[in-house]
């Protein structure tokens, strides 16, 4: 059986079904690429490289450190804050608990951010001023 | 036993009578075929664009670069060079860095003139030019005022203090000489600080550096100075929210959205860094020319071509107010929003449709 021949002899139901799976799998490609909703999450960054990942639904402390300065991470109950700062001012610590956003530490250069691609997709923005 | 089968569980299969096992393994193993290649070329293809996102502390703030580019691999020089690119302003222009020739020029206020880079060279030039068209309500050596307050011990200085400096603010004391590529400051004791400036300017170059590398569209924020080019890989413009200066919770942080396209943004609050004393607002944004925090605005967001103007200018228009701010935007020809201190938004005429507000905000 020849392409030509397979052609000829399919009917216009035929055609749509498969119609129909060329469209199923365009929808699922684009569907597990950009629209399967991600969990918020918290990420940690010294020297913009991704050090640590957590997500926000489960308490713990962590220890985070680079060669400038160390301070502690806690999550609990889905907000995060940092503590124990070795930096003289703090003022990291002074941000408190965060649910939404990033706490920066400048001595040591790490940032602790909370938020993940379905709150970008949320907010619709690529950048916010202000 | 299959052609029965045919026959009775499908709506098609009812009408074609040449249905057959054969035919059927034919279309499947077509379409698997066809998926495995369009997934193939979904995520192998050298050509396709995507997103990169990078963040990094400079300039004592967040840097966030978002660049569009067919490989990691050219996104991530692209970056890494904008990057350093920013790195380098921070330690030419960095207030708080004695090595930085900013606070050379400042050591040697009243005294003699410093040599200084192509770049401070610049950036000065277009902030003596912001200060010559707001009449000073930008004033980059606004300095000696700034250091008197404190706004994280929350330290207001005294009024006589207040008064005692406001001799040594002054932009037309700054001297530029092109030739020499050198900066003085005319009296002792004057400070210059660029930060109303430096950020926006960061962008640019930043973005400048970008385009070199061959990138076709991307986003620069250094913390809030925002400059974007090109459109994204979806085709779409970049989208900024605008804060609120007023957030209560969660929801309502962004006042609206702007689509930003060869253009920059930046906006100046009072809600940045502040302290209340009495039910009173103390912030960062200065007076120039009375030493106090200017008290007509809660927030004002500035688009320009350049990210030095939106970011100097967002300073001079919340210094001016609602009224005379929109007259001089209108002047240079930039777009903005204003919230002045009632809360009530100000919007040049060129962006009122490409702006949108938040409901909740």
């Amino acid at each position: 059986m020849n392409l030509k021949e397979t052609v000829n002899g399919t009917t216009l139901g035929d055609r749509l079904l498969f119609i129909l799976l060329l469209l199923v799998s365009f929808t699922g490609i684009i569907f597990i690429k950009d629209v399967l909703p991600q969990s918020r999450d918290v990420t940690i960054e010294a020297e913009g490289k991704l050090t640590h990942r957590y997500p926000l639904d489960t308490d713990r402390r962590v220890e985070v450190g680079s060669p400038r300065g160390r301070f502690t991470v806690e999550i609990k109950d889905r907000k995060v804050r940092v503590t124990e700062a070795s930096c003289p001012n703090k003022l990291c610590e002074l941000q408190g608990w965060i649910s939404r956003g990033v706490i920066i530490c400048l001595p040591a250069g790490i940032t602790v951010t909370v938020g993940g691609t379905e709150e970008q997709k949320d907010r619709k923005v690529d950048a916010i001023t202000g | 036993m299959m052609k029965q089968f045919a026959v009775h569980s499908s709506q098609f299969a009812v009408r074609s009578s040449q249905f057959t096992a054969k035919k059927m393994l034919f279309f499947f193993l077509l379409t698997t075929f066809y998926l495995l290649l369009s997934t193939f070329l979904y995520s192998c293809s050298p050509k396709k664009e995507s997103l990169y996102r990078k963040t990094m502390i400079l300039m004592d703030t967040l840097v966030t670069i978002h660049v569009v580019a067919d490989s990691e691999k050219t996104a991530d020089r692209a970056m890494t060079g904008a990057f350093e690119e920013i790195g380098k302003l921070d330690t030419l222009l960095n207030f708080f860095s004695d090595k930085s020739e900013v606070s050379m020029i400042n050591r040697n206020a009243g005294s003699s003139g410093v040599r200084v880079s192509p770049e401070t060279f610049e950036v000065i030039e277009k902030a003596v030019y912001a200060s010559e068209k707001s009449g000073g309500a930008f004033d980059a050596t606004v300095g000696p005022e700034s250091s008197l307050w404190n706004f994280v011990t929350k330290v207001k200085p005294k009024d006589k203090a207040i008064r005692e400096k406001l001799g040594l603010v002054n932009y037309k004391l700054i001297v530029l000489d092109q030739e020499k590529s050198t900066v003085e400051l005319r009296k002792k004791g004057m400070i210059m600080d660029l930060g109303a400036i430096a950020k926006g300017y960061a962008a640019d170059r930043a973005v400048g550096v970008l385009k070199r590398h061959g990138i076709k569209s991307g986003l620069v924020a250094v913390a809030g100075d925002i400059r974007a080019f090109g459109l994204k890989q979806d085709g779409k413009p970049w989208r900024v929210g605008i804060r609120n200066p007023r957030q209560k919770g969660e929801d309502d942080e962004i006042l609206a959205t702007i689509e930003l396209r060869d253009m920059a943004i930046s906006s100046s609050g009072d809600y940045e860094r502040f302290f209340v004393i009495d039910g009173e607002r103390f912030h960062h944004i200065l007076d120039p020319r009375t030493g106090y925090p200017a008290r007509s605005c809660q927030s004002v967001s500035v688009m320009a071509q350049d990210g030095a103007s939106a970011d100097s200018f967002s300073t001079a228009v919340f210094v001016l107010g609602p009224v005379k701010g929109m007259n001089l935007l209108q002047q240079m020809g930039f777009e903005g929003l204003i919230v002045d201190k009632e809360g009530k938004i100000h919007v040049t005429p060129g962006i009122k449709d490409k702006i949108e507000f938040k409901r909740n905000s």
